[in-house]
């Protein structure tokens, strides 16, 4: 009687809409820290995004929000399991719970969260559909592009959207499929097509492999939406939280003038915000189950927002990824995270 | 990532003057209008060319999107990020890699342009004779100053955006908190801004 009154009142509960924290299967914060190792899973190898040294370690973009919130959960950065995974695997790999969190550019569409029991935690990489030209072109901008040759992978979604595009902007250009990423690049190298188009990202990435990359430009023009984000299982909420808070710390640090360099400052700070980024007004790190500190920690590990983006994508890097829509919302971007308060 | 035609150096006493290190330059000194701050490192009579142009890596002029409400021609400089944009209108800007002031030189505001010139001469102000007493106390403009190809003058303060005989600086924090770029880039830079046209400076904020 009293394990049936008890299956009722949960019963009820979940009726109506509330859920205890802790009372989802599976408890990933007592997971981790019983662990003392955060599993991310990750690409198997993605330039800046996530790469493996000869020497085992791992870094890129994506990497270092692994770190990041290892060190907020963990206290330490490099208690992290990588776990390379596949595009087809990543995300049954976290419903299974072999990860504890995906962090590995994956777009964050309605399907992947109704469908598949996840949720996307953020944006930290506004990617899209960009446009590659040879310099020798003169052109600015993708709306220049009428009658032009563009060369795209076969069988991608940048395919089918890139007539959608031009056919929405009155445009006729020459679209030649080809069957891989490599013979895409190598059409263009040898100047058969004009123009070719993937997610920018990926433009950035193949433009370093050409010959004389400076005599190719990517265009600012960004097409379609591919927003990228770390993903948790939605039935822990507590840890959804852990992880959303985390990667908006990155962005507000930025925002705020906390880096890498100015922990210590940041914690003798008079600013109000800054006294409740470090913890030291506020009381929400305990609230989220973590130390006071949390948002300093991710900081000191890995750098605010601008620290990671410049080192493995930015200016720091050899991809050269212009900021762009990954500006702050307050610098000509978009990116843009709620207060921490 | 530097193209050139010719760039060297001029002469091996140069190579001094960027092994000395100099304590901090007092920054506010806005009514000493037309004066140069250059730092340390500088390099007079070292040879760039107007050639020289970033056309490799992320410095590498190129047009980039960029919210932004301001009129087109308007000057975005970002010292914390090494880079100029002008606003073109439409989402975009021209992003040029610059360099910046070093710490302790960096500084944020409006202005406007209130002069242009070619080849500008370079009057070092006293406080930096007074450091490194063997520099020129004045220099006509030319390929091995500097000042560098072009110069616009910010409002009137001694800071103003420049070119440099010195390239490979582009991206780093090493000026008195002047902006410069490669000549071929100032050169370029020159003639889409006007004078009087708006110059935002913005730096990351403090904790």
């Amino acid at each position: 009687m009293k394990r049936m009154l008890k299956a009722m009142l949960v019963a009820v509960l979940t009726a109506g809409g509330l859920s205890l924290p802790g009372a989802a299967a599976a408890d990933t914060l007592d997971q981790v820290r019983q662990r003392g190792s955060l599993n991310c899973g990750v690409s198997q190898g993605l330039i800046g995004f996530s790469s493996r040294a000869a020497d085992g370690a791992w870094s890129g973009f994506d990497v270092d929000f692994c770190k990041a919130l290892a060190a907020s959960v963990l206290g330490d950065a490099s208690k992290v399991s990588y776990v390379p995974l596949s595009a087809a695997e990543r995300f049954d790999a976290l419903r299974q719970g072999r990860i504890d969190i995906l962090s590995r550019n994956s777009t964050w569409t309605m399907q992947r969260e109704v469908e598949f029991g996840l949720i996307f935690a953020g944006v930290n990489f506004h990617d899209g559909q960009g446009f590659m030209v040879q310099r020798g072109l003169n052109v600015t901008s993708a709306l220049e592009l009428d009658g032009k040759k563009v060369c795209v992978q076969a069988g991608t979604t940048a395919q089918g959207l890139v007539a959608d595009y031009f056919r929405s902007n009155s445009m006729t250009v020459e679209v030649q499929t080809l069957p891989d990423a490599a013979a895409t690049l190598a059409a263009f190298a040898a100047k058969t097509c004009d123009v070719m188009t993937t997610d920018n990202s990926g433009l950035f990435a193949e433009r370093l492999k050409l010959p004389r990359p400076q005599d190719a430009v990517v265009l600012p023009d960004i097409v379609t939406k591919e927003p990228l984000g770390p993903v948790t299982r939605a039935d822990d909420m507590r840890w959804h939280n852990i992880v959303k808070w985390v990667t908006f710390a990155l962005i507000n640090a930025e925002e705020l003038g906390v880096t890498a360099a100015n922990i210590a400052e940041a914690r003798q700070s008079a600013k109000p915000e800054v006294r409740r980024f470090a913890g030291v007004e506020g009381g929400l790190g305990p609230m989220l189950g973590l130390q006071a500190d949390w948002a300093l920690r991710a900081v000191a590990a890995v750098g605010n927002y601008a620290e990671v983006y410049e080192r493995n994508v930015g200016s720091q890097s050899r991809l050269g990824i212009p900021r762009g829509l990954n500006q702050l919302w307050s610098n000509g971007g978009i990116l843009f995270a709620p207060p921490i308060r | 990532m530097i193209r050139s035609s010719a760039v060297g150096l001029a002469g091996g006493a140069f190579l001094a003057l960027l092994a000395s290190a100099a304590p901090a330059f007092t920054q506010a000194a806005p009514q000493r209008a037309m004066r140069e701050t250059m730092a340390i490192g500088d390099e007079p009579g070292r040879v760039s060319t107007e050639e020289v142009v970033i056309d490799e890596g992320p410095f590498a002029r190129q047009m980039v999107f960029f919210r932004s409400g301001e009129a087109p021609g308007t000057v975005v400089i970002h010292t914390s990020e090494r880079f100029l944009y002008v606003v073109q209108g439409n989402n975009r800007a021209l992003r040029y890699g610059i360099g910046v002031g070093r710490e302790g030189f960096t500084w944020s505001g409006l202005v406007k342009v209130s002069r242009k010139a070619e080849w500008p001469d370079w009057t070092p102000p006293p406080e930096m004779i007074q450091r490194q007493p063997y520099l020129p106390r004045f220099m006509a403009g030319g390929k091995g100053n500097p000042m560098g190809a072009r110069a616009l003058y910010l409002g009137s303060t001694v800071y103003r955006v420049h070119g440099t005989n010195q390239p490979e600086t582009i991206g780093h924090a090493v000026s008195s908190g002047c902006f410069r770029l490669a000549n071929g880039d100032v050169i370029d830079l020159y003639d889409r801004v006007a004078v009087g046209a708006k110059v935002i400076i913005r730096h990351g904020p403090a904790v």
